[in-house]
């Protein structure tokens, strides 16, 4: 084991499968000389050389058509889009070409390839880029998601995007990039469409993404010391495909659950968990389902504003003992 | 100002009033009983809703009324005669109260309205927090608004009809998923199994509407006889190995029963029939249907047609036919329709006697119940060495007829012929 920072993962996972893989290349703004600007490819450009690692002109429908192309003729890329906010630019080629080549070519075409893209709020960014649109993308048919929030899973998440035959969406949270965690030595692969179990409890299952993760653990640790409230806390990972059985599974223990959501509120990621839940496991709830998101507003640039808009620790808090009993 | 009738409830739309408690020229106080009315349920006293001089009497005891009716008029301190008896004076009642009421919070449009019956229908500043009180106490109190799904499934579960029985420990004291488990282990009980929901197939589902039908359709009546299957024993044994080296199965009592049948109904042709309107349709062709389990997921009834004519060994292998296909699901529809009498199958679990279903519009079904060696009497003269009991092989036959079709003479007739064939058994020519 080693510890390694979240963007030291985002490198360390790259590296393996481009050592791993001679058809694994990397485009992107500034991600090679610069070694990315949130410094998640530092060393990729010495290691692999310019063919394998390129920088590419300020232009994401450049950067994804060529990632598309690439991926037909048979290399496997890895894409980066600098924000998530910025696959609205390129959006056309990602949901309407990307997404559905292999079904309008009957399998003929499959495209292995990889869109990195940093995700979330946190850093004061403004409403063009702190958005969370995971749900953007998992509304697409053909998109695989994912969102990992811990430097391990970046890493065998990452490893497992790039393995994978389909066009697969990861989402880097900007505001995890700096924390770290112990990453396995060696090859780490994971699996995509797998929830992770991160805390068991008796009372109440938190289902989080991304930066919420931490939260939801820190709000458990809270409600357990504060309130007696054991929670649960599922860590989902991977929105497409969606680990639904381990989900049902913690729900049905408890009998309660809360989504927490980054994304804004309208149609987010846990109105789809809400909504299978309530098909599934309906006679299972002990309580409504009750989902803490960012409320469908633009997120703000302020500090202050942007920490209240964003689920805090405290307000996953008071909402569970609001409303658990 | 005028006292109106007041609304004594949702529905009560009208009263009569008994008594008057004041007379004319007397005082009254805001809110001191001034009559009394009758409804159907209840007797109730309609206040004074103002304090003053009780002036007019509008409505004399005995007399019927409805909501809104001016029953009396209080002339109000300072207030003149004419003004006091002059329409639209501005009274208050729970009716007209609704819309005349300004903009209230979601709290109080929530609560229910005060009991009309003591406040004589008006809304009264005071009446109105602890309305809402006493709905929130009553809400608190009753759980039973506020059992969540899970709560609702496990009372079903454990058959608790009481949850008031349960100490709820949630919020406002709602009953949670805790309290019901902990309730039961209190209880002694252990938690049951829970119970499967089994959707039925479609074969299941058009099964149980035949069968609700035709019992519903036609009068079963069912008759059995007992049959010595010692003859036709004898003709399977010396069917034997040979029958089964030839056709690949084994020689059953089946189509030994289905000869028998078509043999007999030439003799007793209204059991080959169909009820249609007031007359019985009688079939000239035996079209015998079989009916087949499909490994106890489902029934269906191929028909072997003109059977009538068949020997037992082609019926036997028409059977056979008809089963495997079934069982493979290659029956196709031309197999499943025209039968005119049916065969159900069940002695080869052992069965003592069935009573059929009637396969509709058919008049009649027969079952062929397990057959077992059992002590027989035998009847025979003195001459002859007298009675004797031997070891028999025996069966129950059993047929349901519909009534409307014959009676149970006629039945018991035809089943008496299929017995008499059956331990005659002269089929020694058919089985080749």
């Amino acid at each position: 084991m080693a510890e390694l920072s979240y963007r030291e993962a985002v490198a360390a996972g790259i590296a393996q499968e481009m050592a791993r893989d001679e058809r694994v290349v990397m485009l992107g703004e500034d991600i090679a000389g610069a070694g990315g600007v949130f410094k998640t490819t530092v060393g990729l450009l010495d290691r692999f050389g310019p063919r394998r690692v390129r920088d590419t002109p300020i232009s994401e429908q450049a950067i994804i058509g060529a990632a598309m192309g690439a991926a037909m003729t048979g290399l496997v890329p890895i894409a980066e889009i600098m924000f998530s906010d910025f696959f609205a630019v390129c959006w056309d080629m990602i949901a309407n070409e990307i997404a559905k080549a292999r079904y309008m070519s009957a399998g003929q075409m499959a495209l292995p390839l990889v869109i990195r893209t940093a995700n979330g709020a946190g850093s004061r960014f403004g409403a063009q880029h702190s958005q969370s649109v995971e749900n953007w993308a998992m509304a697409v048919p053909g998109l695989k998601v994912v969102a990992p929030a811990t430097p391990a899973d970046v890493k065998g998440l990452m490893a497992a995007a790039v393995r994978d035959p389909d066009p697969v969406i990861f989402f880097e949270h900007k505001g995890l990039f700096a924390t770290k965690g112990e990453v396995p030595d060696g090859e780490h692969v994971d699996r995509l469409g797998t929830a992770k179990v991160l805390r068991q409890g008796r009372d109440v299952t938190l289902v989080a993404l991304a930066a919420m993760v931490p939260r939801a653990l820190e709000a458990a640790e809270r409600l357990d010391r504060d309130h007696r409230i054991s929670a649960t806390v599922v860590d989902v990972r991977s929105l497409v495909p969606l680990d639904t059985q381990t989900i049902l599974a913690e729900v049905t223990r408890t009998g309660r659950l809360y989504t927490v959501e980054e994304n804004p509120r309208l149609c987010g990621w846990g109105a789809e968990i809400a909504s299978i839940v309530a098909e599934e496991r309906f006679y299972d709830l002990d309580g409504p389902i009750i989902r803490i998101t960012t409320p469908h507003v633009p997120l703000p640039a302020a500090d202050a504003l942007e920490d209240h808009a964003v689920p805090s620790v405290a307000r996953i808090v008071d909402t569970v003992v609001r409303t658990a009993g | 100002m005028d006292v109106l009738m007041p609304q004594l409830g949702e529905t009560v739309r009208e009263g009569t009033v008994s008594a008057w408690r004041k007379q004319v020229g007397d005082p009254v106080n805001h809110d001191e009983p001034l009559l009394e009315i009758e409804t159907d349920k209840v007797t109730v006293e309609v206040p004074a809703t103002a304090a003053g001089v009780l002036v007019e009497i509008l409505v004399p005891v005995g007399e019927r009324v409805e909501v809104g009716t001016r029953l009396a008029v209080i002339r109000v301190a300072g207030e003149a005669m004419a003004a006091a008896t002059s329409p639209g004076a501005r009274i208050v009642t729970l009716s007209s109260a609704r819309p005349t009421v300004p903009a209230m919070p979601a709290a109080i449009a929530d609560a229910s309205p005060p009991d009309p019956a003591r406040s004589s229908g008006r809304i009264t500043m005071p009446a109105i927090p602890t309305a809402i009180a006493s709905r929130a106490a009553s809400r608190a109190a009753s759980s039973e608004l506020r059992l969540s799904p899970v709560v609702k499934r496990l009372l079903a579960e454990h058959r608790i009809d009481d949850p008031s029985l349960i100490p709820g420990t949630g919020a406002e004291g709602r009953i949670t998923r805790d309290d019901v488990l902990a309730y039961v282990a209190a209880r002694g009980g252990a938690v049951p199994a829970a119970d499967r929901v089994v959707p039925m197939s479609r074969i299941r589902q058009l099964t149980a509407e035949h069968m609700v039908r035709s019992v519903a359709t036609s009068p079963h009546v069912l008759q059995a006889v007992e049959v010595d299957f010692l003859a036709v024993d004898r003709l399977r044994a010396a069917a034997g190995d040979a029958w089964r080296a030839r056709e690949g199965f084994s020689l059953s009592y089946l189509p030994f029963v289905a000869r028998a049948v078509c043999l007999a109904i030439p003799e007793f042709p209204h059991v080959n029939a169909s009820v249609r309107g007031d007359s019985l349709v009688v079939h000239q062709r035996v079209h015998l249907g079989i009916a087949v389990d499909l490994d106890r997921q489902g029934l269906v009834v191929p028909v072997i047609k003109d059977a009538g004519g068949k020997t037992v060994r082609a019926l036997a292998v028409e059977i056979r036919r008809l089963a495997d296909r079934a069982r493979r699901g290659q029956l196709t529809p031309d197999d499943l329709t025209e039968g005119t009498y049916t065969l159900s199958n069940s002695g080869p679990f052992g069965t003592l006697i069935t009573a059929p279903i009637i396969h509709q519009p058919q008049v009649a079904i027969l079952s062929t119940d397990g057959v077992r060696k059992r002590p027989v009497v035998v009847e025979r003269s003195a001459a002859d060495g007298g009675d004797s009991i031997e070891i028999r092989p025996v069966g129950v036959l059993a047929q349901c007829f519909d009534h409307r079709a014959f009676d149970g003479a006629y039945s018991a007739a035809f089943l008496a012929r299929v017995r008499a064939i059956l331990e005659q058994a002269n089929f020694d020519a058919e089985l080749t």
